[in-house]
């Protein structure tokens, strides 16, 4: 059984209603069994739950558990400032879930947006009578009765109708309204003439239809529920994340618990190895390095919107960086969909358009003024771009045309034509009365309902050898990158009958139309291309058109792979898998529908999938790609809610930008996180000497959060404020196995430039113990003075110190000069700010207070500023070797 | 093959359209069927009146379709009235609808098609309907786990079902991702994915191969109830066809239930299949 063949009584039976609708009883019973028909997305973890699980991964457990041991020492031993530390962890952890939460955070508005596209109340036929009845309460077997503006609640089999043309906009993105009968039919039920849809509305005539599928069931449902299900899973960069907080939390805690059991069998005692413990595992884990990507995302995406790109999820920032294919559509986006005729065959010939001769061309242009919905109104063309352009070519030629229409076939996708018919006033021999029908459509439609064709001014019969000649015209205009259109009429004399209007036509030529590309395409593609990113285009247009202009934007230059919507439906994954792993790509006379399915299978393959989408049914897509692009001007409230990026000028040149943007934001962070992971080694250091050595610890729990959450934080999101190198979209997009925090970046932090730092700190600490009259095995108290000043010149060590790593993490291989000492003037202001800090530390007594520090003197700074100098030389020197090492490479 | 084959009919409209497939089922293993009401204690008789209709309509779809069809009426408790008849006839295998309370209750506790489903001695077809429109599917999508208690039977099942409606299958299996403890979920190609495929659904296959039915494979990752709905809507699956849930209460608590959130959110008729281990037609 299904529901478009059957007869109207086999529909009643099927659904098991009637004719005169259900009882208001067995409607009721029905919404028991079915549900209310509503749209409602489908259970997801509450958002409370959500944010509760970032207080519950590996690290944070870890820290956990140091705070609760803290509190426990403040128990047990009152007054060693244990307090202060357990809230301090607890701070930390509340930080980091915070600021995690915040780069994952999106509202998920898309649901409500299509809930909008349905009604709210709807006539039904319940027990023979007309009713109104809230939309939520239809149910299978009711009997919708539709009229003109109405929006339709379900998805329901037409058993009757009168000149019924709905939209069906939502779901097949076509504009242009297509007529519907009550006729069974064989076709697949999303092409078949006697259903109507839910979410889609009635633009003229009436009809009646009985429901089959209500609320989550029907098409736009099945919309509703992909764009409610589908998650595109972790970023690539949340993936890095996780894995670096992993590796950093076991080395953390393996670290910690060594020293512990060294502590232990050393002899110290449980506390002080227990103070060690928290103190390495604090000094080890960079506290700041999440709030700082946070901000860092933050300001990338506020670059981007700077550049017309609106980010709505701040990974999004990132993953642009790592894309590897973009779908996009051609409309619009890679052309200005601003069409105008270019060239037209008739008679024979090919001409251009400001050559056509009104008295050869009159019915060409009859046929594409009248067959046409485009209106001239108060100085301006209105209508869809193609009739437009149609219009404005035929009236600049031939003058204002208006005569009576008296039926309408519209367009319709699968048919790929529309057919009006008109009573003509006059034709050129003077008055007419006569009645004509005008066909306009893709050629593959419109010749074969022709028998002849308007030739050399006369009309012939059209022989295949005709036949031939035309579609070598029309493959030639298609070869010039024009969308072509065919035109057809018929002269149906004075009397005419419907349903021969689209037979035995004469063909009156073709018109190539021209959509030029946006000018800023071609040296996007290009980009596109020297960066490793593959662009296919999905467009609704012929093959030939699709290639030509592919050709012309620089997309395509060998033989592209081409596939059509029809053998994209009848080819199975594999063999689609296997086709897309072409190097160009171009997916002609699709719909949107198909797009999920592009997106899904590239996905597969390992792909970063970028997509663009305006219209109601890319939303799944748009959900499902790793970026979701939707077009500010042009597109759906939905598409823009499901993605990621909004461009605000629907521009393909804006994804390139914003491409660049992420691929920067990518080596940025990498270059901050070098910065904040320098600085764990000289943290750590001071406690493993403490352990060892017997020393007075030379850096507090405090003083270590100082830097991981106050002084570093600043230069480090100056940073993440690089601007793009100049070879970034040369190189290929990053290999997924490229790590965030791979073994280069972990030992240039923790083996070269941390170990710079660690001696600078610990010559200060001791610099100034031995300024002090300290002697070696000489114990301190906590407030002696010369033990806070030693901790403070250790302290400020690290911050002199990474005041010169700021410049040496611009670059990992560039020479700071190279770099360009000023283009990043947020350097200055972070090196500032971090002074600043360092000094209320210092100098002023509520920082001493906090951070149990003593002011210092001007001979300790006069004493570290060289570690910083010898720092920023020290990483001159090792890059100017990687760079001979290896020249050329990024 | 199924000999006798009963559909539990009642009141609610959708017990009528399950009862459709039992109907093709019937008719592509030419087993006799046997539609069977049970009129509860206190049902009202406008709903007995509508459950007799139901039988009626049946009925005569049966016949028109030649299928040797008996019907039967009943008063009492509907799970001992349903035992005895399949006892008394000897029937391979029951279809029931859902009801609300299956929605409602979690992990079907005290519920008629736990009861159905754990105690009734032979194979059990338990249908979701939620799309009228769609009765006769013609992409049936089939969840396979990677081990299974039994394949003949529900192979079979599968087999006879797309038999009866001309329709392709998916074999569809929710594979644990390869990941490590710092690397992650490690992404496979499809050629590994392929040769991933467990040995059982190879079997699946294979037995799909005998009844000439055609079919494909797919392996994805992710959270099962989840990928199987979103799989069912992209492909605009007709139906579902799936086992049984084999979770203990316990084990449904803390993991979940996909059965369960299948059943809740499925956007295609779906097919609960409990088959009957005993049985030695296989």
């Amino acid at each position: 059984m299904r529901i478009q063949s059957l007869s109207e009584a086999d529909v009643y039976e099927a659904l098991i209603t009637n004719a005169d609708g259900l009882q208001d009883e067995e409607a009721a019973r029905r919404i028991d069994e079915f549900g209310p028909n509503e749209i409602r997305g489908v259970r997801r973890k509450p958002l409370l739950f959500r944010f509760l699980s970032h207080f519950t991964h590996f690290l944070a457990v870890l820290l956990w558990i140091a705070a609760g041991l803290s509190f426990l020492s403040e128990y047990m031993h009152p007054g060693e400032g244990m307090l202060t530390l357990g809230f301090a962890i607890i701070a930390v952890i509340l930080i980091n879930a915070s600021f995690t939460f915040f780069q994952e955070y999106r509202t998920e508005r898309a649901l409500e947006e299509l809930k909008k596209l349905l009604p709210f109340v709807v006539t039904v036929l319940r027990s023979g009578k007309e009713r109104g009845v809230h939309a939520c309460e239809v149910v299978p077997g009711d009997i919708l009765v539709l009229s003109e503006g109405d929006k339709i609640a379900a998805d329901a089999r037409l058993v009757w109708c009168a000149g019924l043309k709905v939209n069906h906009a939502p779901l097949t993105g076509e504009s242009e309204p297509v007529s519907r009968n009550a006729e069974p039919c064989d076709a697949d039920l999303l092409e078949s003439g006697n259903i109507v849809f839910a979410g889609t509305m009635v633009m003229s005539g009436s009809g009646r239809a009985v429901v089959f599928a209500t609320g989550m069931m029907t098409e736009f449902g099945r919309i509703a529920h992909l764009t409610s299900a589908v998650e595109t899973g972790l970023s690539p960069l949340q993936k890095e994340i996780v894995r670096a907080t992993r590796i950093i939390a076991t080395v953390a805690l393996a670290v910690g618990l060594s020293f512990f059991s060294i502590g232990f069998f050393a002899g110290r005692s449980f506390w002080d190895n227990f103070l060690f413990a928290i103190g390495i595992t604090v000094a080890l884990i960079p506290e700041g390095m999440l709030p700082t990507m946070t901000l860092a995302l933050a300001m990338g995406s506020q670059r981007m919107a700077k550049r017309k790109a609106l980010i709505k999820t701040l990974t999004s920032v990132e993953t642009l960086g790592a894309v590897t294919v973009i779908c996009t559509d051609k409309t619009g986006t890679l052309t200005r969909n601003e069409m105008a005729v270019k060239q037209v065959w008739y008679g024979g010939k090919i001409v251009g358009a400001h050559e056509v001769a009104k008295e050869e061309a009159e019915e060409l242009l009859m046929a594409a003024s009248l067959c046409n919905n485009a209106r001239y109104v108060e100085r301006r063309y209105r209508g869809d771009p193609t009739d437009r352009a149609l219009l404005s070519f035929a009236r600049g030629v031939l003058g204002e045309v208006s005569e009576d229409r008296i039926q309408e076939i519209p367009f319709d996708a699968e048919r790929k034509r529309m057919t009006t018919v008109h009573r003509r006033r006059t034709d050129i021999t003077g008055p007419s009365g006569r009645v004509f029908a005008y066909a306009k459509g893709a050629p593959e439609s419109i010749v074969p309902l022709c028998t002849k064709v308007l030739f050399e001014a006369n009309v012939l019969a059209l022989t295949d050898e005709m036949k031939t000649r035309i579609t070598g015209a029309a493959h030639s205009l298609m070869d010039g990158g024009l969308r072509v259109l065919a035109f057809a009429y018929r002269d149906l004399g004075i009397s005419y009958h419907e349903g021969s209007v689209e037979s035995d036509t004469v063909l009156a030529g073709l018109i190539g139309l021209e959509d030029p590309p946006r000018d800023e395409v071609p040296e996007a593609i290009e980009k596109c291309r020297n960066a490793g990113i593959r662009v296919i285009m999905i467009t609704g247009d012929a093959s030939r058109t699709a290639v030509a202009i592919a050709r012309e934007i620089g997309l395509v230059r060998a033989e592209p792979m081409v596939i059509e919507g029809h053998a994209f439906n009848r080819m199975g994954d594999e063999e689609l898998k296997e086709k897309l792993t072409a190097r160009e790509v171009i997916f002609a006379r699709m719909t949107p529908k198909h797009k999920m399915r592009v997106v899904s299978l590239l996905k597969d393959e390992g792909e970063i999938v970028a997509v663009t989408g305006d219209g109601v049914n890319d939303a799944p897509a748009l959900k499902k790609a790793d970026i979701g692009i939707s077009m500010g001007t042009t597109g759906t409230d939905v598409a823009r809610e499901a993605s990621d990026m909004v461009l605000l000028d629907d521009n393909f040149a804006t994804i390139v930008s914003a491409i660049e943007e992420g691929r920067t934001v990518f080596e940025n962070i990498k270059k901050f996180l070098t910065y904040i992971f320098a600085s764990n080694i000289p943290e750590a250091v001071p406690y493993v000497a403490y352990i060892l050595f017997g020393i007075p610890l030379p850096l507090t729990i405090l003083q270590i959060l100082a830097v991981d959450l106050g002084t570093d934080m600043i230069p480090a999101l100056a940073l993440g404020a690089e601007k793009p190198m100049s070879d970034v979209m040369k190189r290929p997009p990053r290999r997924v196995e490229e790590r965030l925090l791979g073994a280069p970046l972990l030992t240039r932090s923790y083996l070269f430039l941390g170990p710079i730092e660690a001696v600078a700190c610990m010559c200060g600490f001791f610099y100034v113990l031995r300024g002090g009259g300290w002697t070696w095995g000489e114990t301190l108290a906590p407030h002696d003075t010369l033990y806070m000043t030693a901790t403070t010149a250790c302290l400020t060590g690290i911050i002199v110190t990474q005041t010169g790593n700021v410049f040496a993490c611009r670059s990992d291989r560039a020479s700071v000069l190279d770099t360009g000492l000023f283009r990043n003037r947020l350097i200055f202001w972070g090196i500032a700010v971090e002074l600043a800090l360092q000094f209320f530390i210092v100098y002023h007594p509520v920082g001493n207070k906090i951070f149990g520090t003593a002011p210092l003197g001007l001979n300790v700074w006069l004493f570290l500023i060289p570690f910083a100098v010898v720092l920023v030389l020290s990483d001159e020197a090792r890059k100017m070797i990687v760079r001979r090492r290896a020249p050329g490479q990024s | 093959m199924y000999r006798r084959i009963v559909a539990a009919v009642n009141e609610y409209t959708n017990s009528e359209v399950a009862a459709r497939y039992a109907l093709a089922l019937a008719r592509a293993c030419r087993a006799p069927l046997t539609l069977f009401f049970v009129a509860e204690a206190g049902m009202k008789a406008e709903a007995f009146r509508r459950a007799e209709a139901a039988l009626g309509r049946l009925f005569r779809e049966a016949e028109r379709q030649e299928i040797d069809v008996e019907s039967i009426t009943e008063r009492g408790e509907p799970f001992a009235k349903i035992r005895d008849a399949i006892e008394r006839n000897r029937a391979d295998i029951l279809f029931a609808s859902t009801r609300r309370e299956d929605l409602e209750k979690r992990f079907f506790q005290r519920t008629l098609a736990k009861a159905l489903i754990l105690n009734l001695p032979c194979s059990v077809a338990l249908v979701r309907v939620v799309h009228m429109g769609r009765v006769s599917p013609k992409n049936i999508l089939v969840p396979l786990r990677g081990r299974m208690v039994t394949i003949k039977e529900p192979s079979c099942f599968v087999a006879k079902l797309a038999e009866a409606f001309d329709a392709k299958i998916t074999l569809f299996h929710l594979a644990e991702p390869i990941a490590g403890y710092f690397h992650g979920a490690a992404h496979l190609a499809a050629l590994r994915r392929e040769s991933g495929v467990p040995k059982d659904i190879e079997s699946f296959a294979e037995c799909l191969r005998r009844f000439d039915v055609t079919h494909e494979k797919k392996i994805r990752y992710g959270d099962i109830a989840r990928e199987i709905t979103i799989e069912a809507a992209h492909k605009r699956n007709d139906l579902i066809v799936m086992g049984a849930s084999e979770r203990s209460l316990v084990r449904s608590i803390m993991g979940g239930n996909p059965v369960e959130t299948v059943l809740r959110e499925t956007p295609c008729n779906l097919i609960v299949f409990k088959p009957w281990l005993i049985a030695d037609r296989w």
